[in-house]
This record gives C-alpha cells, sequence and structure tokens, in this order.
C-alpha cells in the first residue's frame, strides 16, 4: 500500500509538472499578448495610447522576456507559493481570486447537495419502480435538465425570478449589498438569488446521476442475495436500502475525483450569463484578455485539485472496496 | 420664473443679493442639524464659481441617487467621460467655453496660450488648485524621463516641438509655441482630454524628487508594486477614476475601493459649478454603479435598475425596453447617435496580398463595393429605417457637412458596380463569380470582431447584396486585438468596424481621422504607423491622393483662422467621398437612452456622440436632478437642445 501511494503520488508530480507546461502553452498560443488586448481595448474607447507607453508597459509586466523565460520565472514563483501578477486587476493573482472563492465554495456546495438530494431519490425510485409511469416522468424530468441550455435556462429562471417575486436579475445578493458584510437582510438577499443558479446547475447534473444509479441499482436487485433476504422475511424497502443500494455506491466514491475541481470552477458560462461573483467569470475574462498568470494558476489550481481528487477517491475505493485494493496488489505482483 | 422671483424677494428681505446666497446641502449636515461634514458651503465654493445656465435649465434640488448599470469596474471612467468638467468645454452648440478655467486668452495667432484659474478653487478634498499643478505635470511628470519615459503627448507638440511654461501667477499659467498650436483647445475640451495638471499635494508623495527612494520603495512593496514609477502610475488614476484617495475637480468622485462590483461616487463638496439659485452643483448626491455581465444589462435595466442608461443599451432592445416603460416609471428616448456610421467596411490598402493590394487600391473597386450596398435595405430591415443611408462620413449635424459626402458613390446601382468590375478586367467565370486575375474565384473575406444579432444581420444581407456583382462574401470573426494585429500585418484583406466616431466634427477639431495618423485606423494601418511612429516605422503612403491627404492634414495643423481650417476639412471630405477609402453601410441608428420619469433636465432629443459629446457630458449630468413625483407629459424634458424628434 505504501508503495502504491509513493508510486501515485510521483506520477502526480509528473502530470502537474506537463499540465503546466500545456497550460502555459496554450495561453500563450493566440496572437498577441495581454498588452495588445489591453490597448486594443483602450483605442476602442477613443484613448491613443504611445508607442513609448506601449515598450513601458511590456517591461512593467515583464512581457519583454522570451516566452522560456517567463514560464520558468512562473514554475518558481508557484513552487514558493507566489502565484504570479494579474496583469488586468494589478494585483496578486491570490489577492484576485481570493475574494470570489468563498461565494464558488458555496454555490457549488449547495449545488452539489442539491444534486445528491434530487438525483437519490429519483434514481431509487426509477430503479425500483422500473418501467412504471413514475420511471418515465422522472427520467423524463431529469433528461429535461439535461438537455436544455444551461444558459438558456438560466434567462428564463431570471426572468421568473423578477416577474414573480422581483428579484433583481443576476448576481448573488442585490446589488446594494455587494461588498457589505454579512447581515441577515444580506443572507436573505442571498437566499432569494442562490435558487436559480443552483437549479440552473444542479438539473444539469442530476439526469447522468440518475442514469447511474439506476442502472447499478438494477444489476444488483436481481442478484441471489437480494432473493434470499427477501425470503427469509426482510422487509422490501429496507432490504434495498440495506444492502443494494449501498452496492450502488461504488461510482459515487469515484466521482469524488471530478467533484473537487467541479467545486472550484464548476459552472463558469452559467457563472458569466447570471454574472455570479464566482471565479468562473475571472477565468473567463483572464482567458479572453490573456492575462497569463492569473489564468495560468487559476487552471493549475483545478489541475492540483482534480489530481488530487483522483487519488483520493482511488483511496477511499480501495478502502470501501476490497476487491479494487486486492485487484490492484495482484496486478502489481503480475506485473514483475 | 415664479420660484426665481420668490427667491429674489427673500433674498432682498434678509439683504443678501440672491446670487451668494448659498443654499447649504442636507446631505453633508451630520448629527442634530448643526455640524457639517465639510466646511460651510460659502467656503467651498470658488470666489468665482461657473453658474449654469442653458435654454430650457430648469432649476433643481438637491438630493438622490443615481443608479446606473455597467459592464465591468473599468467603466469607473465612464463617470469621468460623464461628468465632464473639463478646462475648456464644449457647450450645446459646439463652442469650446472655458469651465475649471475661469478664462483662456489665446493670443499671438494660437502659439500663445493664457490660463487663468478661479480663485479660491478647491480639489475635492479641500486643498486649493492652483498654478503649482499645471507645474507638478509639467516639470515633475512630463519632464521626467522615468514617469513619461517617451516624450509630450501629440497635442503638446507642434512639428515635435514643445512649448515654453511659464507661471505668472498662482492663478495665471502661459504656454507659447513657436508656431500655431490649433490642436490644443479641442484636446483639452475632449471627453478624455490632454490633463495638463494633477493634483501635485496628493501625487507629491509618490514621488521621488519629494520622497527618499527607500522610503519610497517600502511604500511601493505595501502597496504591491514594483518601484516607485509603477507605484505613482498606480496612484495616478484621473482617468480611470477609481481611486478613492486621489483627489479630483470632477462633479462626483468614487468613494468605494478598487476592483469592487457596485462602485458608489460621492458629490464632490468643492465643485466650482452653481446654479442661479444658489444650490451648488452637481444637484445629485450619489452615483451608483452597479456591475453586471453586459448582456443582462438591458434586461436589467428593464427590470427598473437604472435611473439612466445608454451604454450597452442598443436599437434592438428598444421595443422591449419600451413595453416596460409604465411599469417601471421609466422612458425611453432614441437620440441620434453621433458615429460617421454604425459599421463601415475597411479596405486594407496595406494588405500583404499583392493581387488584393493591387485591386483594393484600384478606386474602381471600392466605388462598386460602395454602389452595391443596398443602404435602403439594411436601414429598413434591421433598424425600421430609422438610420440615414449614407456613407462613413460626417452627420447632417455637423457645421461642415455637405449632401454629397454622404451620397456620392453610395446610391445603390448595381449595374454602374457591374461595369466598374467589368472595366477593371475581373471577368465572371462559369459559375458567376467573378475570378481574379491569378485565376482563383473573387473570395473577399470580411474579418470582425463584433459578435451578435445586428452584425450577423448586416452580413447577411451584405452577402445577397455583393453576390449581385458577382463577390463572393464570407466573414471571419476574432477577438478585436487578433483582428487589429491581422490588419496591421496586412493578413487581413477587407474588414468590418464601427465607423469614425466623431460624425459631428467642427473645423476647430483636428481632422486626424482623415489622414494617415493612427495605426489603429484600418484602412492604412502601416501609413498610420509611420506618421505616429515619427517614421521609425511603418511605411510612407505611396498613392498620390493620401499623400494629398496628409498635406492637408499639415495645413490645418498650421492654420489660424476658421475658415481656412474649413476649407481644408471640406476638401478632405470631398477627397474621401470620391476615393471611398472606407465603405458606410448605415448611419446614425438611433441609440436608446432610458431615463427615470423622476429625473429632470435630461433632454428628450439629444445626440449620443463621443467627441464632441462625452456622452452625457455635454447635456450637462450635475444639472440633472430628482423630482417628486413622474413626469406627466414632456414638461420637465430640455426640449430646446439637441436637435428634433426623430
Amino acid at each position: 500500500m505504501t508503495r502504491y501511494i509513493i508510486k501515485r503520488t510521483g506520477s502526480m508530480l509528473l502530470t502537474l509538472l506537463v499540465v503546466s507546461a500545456l497550460v502555459f502553452i496554450v495561453i500563450q498560443l493566440p496572437p498577441g499578448d495581454y498588452l495588445s488586448t489591453y490597448i486594443a481595448e483602450l483605442e476602442s474607447q477613443g484613448e491613443k495610447v504611445s508607442l513609448a507607453q506601449v515598450a513601458y508597459l511590456k517591461e512593467q509586466f515583464g512581457l519583454d522576456r522570451s516566452g522560456i523565460e517567463q514560464y520558468f520565472l512562473w514554475l518558481w514563483g508557484m513552487l514558493r507559493g507566489d502565484f504570479g501578477y494579474s496583469f488586468e486587476y494589478r494585483l496578486p493573482v491570490a489577492d484576485v481570486v481570493g475574494d470570489a472563492m468563498m461565494m464558488t465554495l458555496v454555490l457549488n456546495l449547495v449545488t452539489i447537495a442539491f444534486i445528491y438530494l434530487v438525483a437519490f431519490p429519483i434514481g431509487y425510485i426509477s430503479a425500483v419502480k422500473q418501467y412504471s409511469v413514475w420511471d418515465y416522468i422522472l427520467s423524463f424530468i431529469g433528461f429535461l435538465g439535461l438537455a436544455t441550455p444551461n444558459f438558456l435556462f438560466a434567462l428564463i429562471l431570471l426572468y421568473l425570478g423578477n416577474v414573480w417575486f422581483g428579484t433583481s436579475i443576476g448576481g448573488l445578493t442585490d446589488p446594494q449589498y455587494a461588498d457589505q458584510p454579512w447581515t441577515f437582510a444580506k443572507i436573505m438577499s442571498f437566499l432569494g438569488h442562490i435558487w436559480a443558479p443552483v437549479i440552473v446547475i444542479g438539473t444539469a447534473g442530476t439526469a447522468s446521476m440518475i442514469r447511474r444509479l439506476r442502472a447499478n441499482l438494477l444489476d444488483e436487485l436481481d442478484k441471489p442475495y437480494v432473493t434470499t433476504a427477501r425470503a427469509k422475511g426482510l422487509p422490501m424497502h429496507r432490504l434495498r436500502i440495506k444492502y443494494p443500494l449501498r452496492m450502488a455506491l461504488n461510482p459515487f466514491v469515484a466521482d469524488i475525483g471530478n467533484l473537487l475541481p467541479q467545486i472550484v470552477s464548476g459552472s463558469v458560462i452559467v457563472s458569466a450569463v447570471m454574472s455570479l461573483p464566482t471565479t468562473g467569470p475571472i477565468l473567463l475574462r483572464a482567458l479572453q484578455t490573456q492575462d497569463t498568470y492569473l489564468a495560468g494558476s487559476f487552471l493549475m489550481f483545478l489541475a492540483v485539485l482534480t489530481v488530487v481528487g483522483m487519488f483520493l477517491s482511488d483511496m477511499a475505493l480501495a478502502v470501501l472496496d476490497p476487491r479494487i485494493r486486492l485487484g490492484q496488489s495482484r496486478k502489481a505482483e503480475g506485473g514483475k | 420664473m415664479i420660484r426665481s422671483t420668490v427667491l429674489l424677494i427673500v433674498g432682498l428681505f434678509l439683504w443678501i443679493p440672491p446670487a451668494f446666497a448659498w443654499i447649504e446641502n442636507p446631505y453633508w449636515v451630520t448629527g442634530k442639524g448643526k455640524l457639517l461634514a465639510v466646511p460651510r458651503i460659502e467656503q467651498r465654493v470658488p470666489a468665482e464659481p461657473r453658474i449654469m445656465e442653458y435654454p430650457g435649465m430648469l432649476p433643481g434640488q438637491y438630493g438622490g441617487s443615481l443608479r446606473l448599470l455597467m459592464a465591468s469596474n473599468r467603466d469607473a471612467r465612464q463617470i469621468y467621460y460623464n461628468g465632464y468638467a473639463r478646462l475648456m468645454v464644449y457647450d450645446q452648440q459646439l463652442n469650446i467655453v472655458p469651465d475649471i478655467l475661469k478664462s483662456m486668452e489665446v493670443q499671438n495667432g494660437m502659439q500663445q496660450f493664457t490660463l487663468t484659474l478661479r480663485k479660491g478653487h478647491r480639489w475635492s478634498d479641500g486643498h486649493p488648485f492652483t498654478a503649482e499643478d499645471f507645474r507638478y505635470w509639467w516639470e515633475d511628470m512630463a519632464h521626467n524621463p522615468i514617469i513619461y519615459p517617451g516624450s509630450l503627448p501629440p497635442e503638446m507638440k507642434v512639428n515635435g516641438q514643445a512649448p515654453t511654461f511659464e507661471i505668472l501667477s498662482p492663478y495665471k499659467i502661459r504656454y507659447t509655441w513657436p508656431a500655431p498650436n490649433p490642436s490644443f483647445l479641442p484636446a483639452l475640451a475632449s471627453g478624455l482630454p490632454l490633463r495638463i495638471y494633477r493634483p501635485a499635494h496628493y501625487l507629491k508623495q509618490f514621488h521621488a524628487k519629494y520622497v527618499a527612494e527607500e522610503e519610497l520603495q517600502s511604500l511601493a512593496e505595501k502597496h504591491r508594486q514594483r518601484d516607485w514609477r509603477s507605484l505613482h502610475f498606480s496612484r495616478d488614476r484621473g482617468k480611470r477614476y477609481d481611486n478613492r484617495d486621489e483627489p479630483v475637480l470632477q462633479p462626483w468622485k468614487v468613494i468605494t475601493p478598487q476592483n469592487t462590483n457596485r462602485m458608489v461616487f460621492e458629490r464632490n463638496p468643492y465643485f466650482h459649478r452653481v446654479d442661479k439659485n444658489g444650490f451648488q452643483l452637481p444637484y445629485i448626491d450619489r452615483i451608483v454603479v452597479a456591475v453586471a455581465d453586459r448582456k443582462l444589462i438591458p434586461a436589467k435595466a428593464a427590470a427598473g435598475e437604472a435611473d439612466l442608461q445608454a451604454r450597452y443599451l442598443g436599437l434592438n432592445n428598444y421595443t422591449f425596453l419600451k413595453q416596460k416603460e409604465d411599469l417601471h416609471h421609466f422612458d425611453v428616448h432614441l437620440w441620434k447617435s453621433g458615429t460617421c456610421a454604425q459599421f463601415a467596411l475597411y479596405p486594407n490598402l496595406n494588405t500583404r496580398n499583392d493581387t488584393w493590394r493591387k485591386i483594393l487600391r484600384d478606386v474602381r473597386f471600392r466605388r462598386a463595393l460602395s454602389l452595391a450596398v443596398n443602404r435602403r435595405e439594411i436601414n429598413q430591415v434591421i433598424y425600421y429605417g430609422l438610420g440615414l443611408e449614407t456613407n462613413n462620413t460626417v452627420l447632417p449635424e455637423s457645421p461642415l457637412y455637405k449632401p454629397e459626402y454622404g451620397t456620392k458613390w453610395a446610391q445603390y446601382d448595381p449595374n454602374e458596380a457591374n461595369l466598374l468590375l467589368d472595366q477593371m478586367g475581373l471577368k465572371r467565370g462559369d459559375d458567376d463569380w467573378r475570378v481574379l486575375p491569378n485565376g482563383e474565384t473573387l473570395d473577399l473575406i470580411v474579418e470582425h470582431s463584433s459578435s451578435g444579432l445586428e452584425t450577423d444581420d448586416i452580413l447577411f444581407l451584405l452577402r445577397d447584396q455583393l453576390a449581385q456583382i458577382g463577390i463572393r462574401l464570407h466573414d471571419k470573426t476574432m477577438q478585436e486585438d487578433a483582428l487589429r494585429q491581422r490588419v496591421t500585418a496586412g493578413s487581413t484583406v477587407i474588414s468590418l468596424s464601427n465607423g469614425c466616431n466623431v460624425g459631428r466634427a467642427t473645423a476647430a477639431m483636428p481632422p486626424n481621422m482623415l489622414a494617415p495618423t493612427e495605426q489603429v485606423q484600418l484602412q492604412w494601418p502601416q501609413w498610420g504607423l509611420y506618421y505616429e511612429s515619427g517614421k521609425r516605422s511603418g511605411e510612407a503612403p505611396d498613392m498620390p491622393d493620401v499623400e494629398r491627404l496628409m498635406q492637408s492634414y499639415n495645413a490645418w495643423q498650421s492654420a489660424t483662422n476658421s475658415s481656412e481650417k474649413t476649407i481644408i476639412w471640406q476638401s478632405m471630405l470631398s477627397t474621401h467621398a470620391d476615393q471611398v477609402y472606407t465603405i458606410g453601410l448605415i448611419s446614425r441608428v438611433p441609440q436608446p437612452i432610458l431615463v427615470n420619469r423622476r429625473l429632470r433636465n435630461v433632454p428628450y432629443a439629444g445626440i449620443y456622440a463621443w467627441d464632441p459629446g462625452a456622452y452625457f457630458g455635454i447635456y450637462n449630468p450635475d444639472t440633472f436632478w430628482f423630482a417628486q413625483e413622474d413626469r406627466g407629459d414632456l414638461h420637465g424634458y430640455n426640449l430646446s437642445s439637441g436637435g428634433d424628434e426623430l
């Protein structure tokens, strides 16, 4: 087991190194750099930018160095916990992302809770009552959520929220509470706003969750141990929840790896559409303006979360399910 | 009238002349109505204030918050543009008049400019505004090689020569050039002006001349800046307008920190404008800017979340906004746009593609393109017939306007266009598309950076229209900066962008948009770069007509009187009309303006223009005010200004 962990850690670091290079290259791929975007924006507003000013900004932002030099400076900085400097905000990256991170965590945690709360009962019912009217209706609703484009659904909910409840359009609170301390009124305003993005982002995720749970549960429901337990007189409901449902949970644990980065970055497009004060719009804007270090460090952070998440879910699965653990070690021995 | 009479009587009764009976704003009164957060109004208003009066102005009341919607916190600068307190400003008749300055004397045929400040004028923190603030910019910034690594801004130089700067008294400054500088006044009056003064008392604490370097270095680190230069740069935010510590002379100043999603601007207690009743302007106490995604702004505005909104609203939102008028108590007006053309095609005369360069430089091709555009169809289909079907040139509101500038080679005539192309030898191939000299089909790839229904619709119509003259149109969309780079590099053959933004140009404004003077001019980027870089990079113009435009531009620089300048402008405009360097597709598309029904002094019909105009700036937003009740009819609108109803 220890060997396994060490090996996994080694490959994780290697993966991250490759990812960092890829991220940096991809961000630099489009023609131009942050400065050209910035100048284009100023000039489209009627401002003139002199050539001397351009040269000065180039030097100030370190854009006069070669790409390779910029990459290694960034990499070295990250190892020391310095994520670089955002050109656009003229602030260290950590300061830019910091504020939005809290909102993002709250939003995505609530969304995940929503997905589980909706997907679990529906998946369970549609498996137990396979091919019944309920199965069809609930599956239909799930698929509808998957099939509706998120941004469109978001716009519809914003409109209805405004017409029915008079909530201001977009954002996670009414505008007057932005950057204000958390008072009761602000929390109420927050609750009045958060349901829309949660439903929008959530419905997209529930369908796949429902189908997975349904399929797994159906596999288990026909197994002989269920029949045996039933024959021994266990009540149907208790039996299903105690044994087959538990067995069907494996894929959820395997999902933790994907969940972690999703908590931080999920819903970029929806956040942009609904103009939520989360990290999504910041990342989107950073990529558009080629704010290299902001976008790069952000993507690296996501990569770290994904890799760590995968590692954790593998560990958890190994602990939960002896078959996986034993399979791993047998394979490792067989390979020698 | 009645109100001022009453005030006059009251004033006489108290033995105080009404002009000096200042009325204190309750906004500054704290606690039990006794204490002021700032000195008394008599001490705040300059001894020689600017008394605001214009035809149709309704005297107002203090109070209220004006809510605006913006797409990013970088839009803080919009408050600076629209606040429009400048050394000199354009009035509504487009005369350049003193504003922050008490007076401006122009002597020696525009060589010598003597600026006189208002006695007792103070920065928003109460520090006096004097000649020292001009000296600081001139000596410690413009002539400091570390802060201004290049040189003086172009408007400060005539034929590469800088002026001499003299301080005649704490309230008098003089600039003298060796030759006339007609660009100086328009540059001072622009929405984004030449700023020749700074709050010296504030910025000195970040300048190495006044503070020891080590001390500055640690201060820079505290502000997370690399060195004192970038520290100074990051504190000097006069036009970015997001540093709450920096004193200003504008009607409102920011009081929220940088990078916030809700910006609040508070009235400047020392603002230099007053009304005739003794109120210190601005009437409105606060501007509150909420930041939202630009695509949500029309929806938010329609939900009654803005009091005055034009930015990010388009004509395609008009009916939707209009529908909500009564529900949320606002009116939507249509103002005329001040841009020469909503959209224009820019053939890239500097393209690297040899075949195409030859074709584009042939005036017959450019004329044929323009003749083939059915502007009426575009107007009727997309703009409800509300646009103006002319080329990319000055608008009828400009004193320089002549109808032929807009109509020459711009009347829909596909037969004539076909004839011109046939004359050029661009034969039609078997499939009826024309063929280039090198045997390829004539595929015209229009590159643009705008995404949205409006552009898609325009290109859709254009594709059909150009098909009639055998030109196959394709389009390619990309980011704004990528487009500019491709155009400058000569990779782009033709681009689609907005028309020039000085549709109301006057002869006093430099005609730089008509000659190759800037790299951003999409029709001749290399020639513009050549001028901009002082012949160090780019290419010299090698088309006789363009060289003549350049000569005219230089002639304007040394022209001293208005009739001379008018003649130069008109010769340049008619060259453009004849040579069709750009192809305007539709002009003067109305701009929807959403106005809260309680808001007064916002014109019913106006012109929404950048320069001259500064958007709302020219209509003096400091004189806008909130009445208690909705306006019933058109009473309360400043009808007399800004042209007729659409």
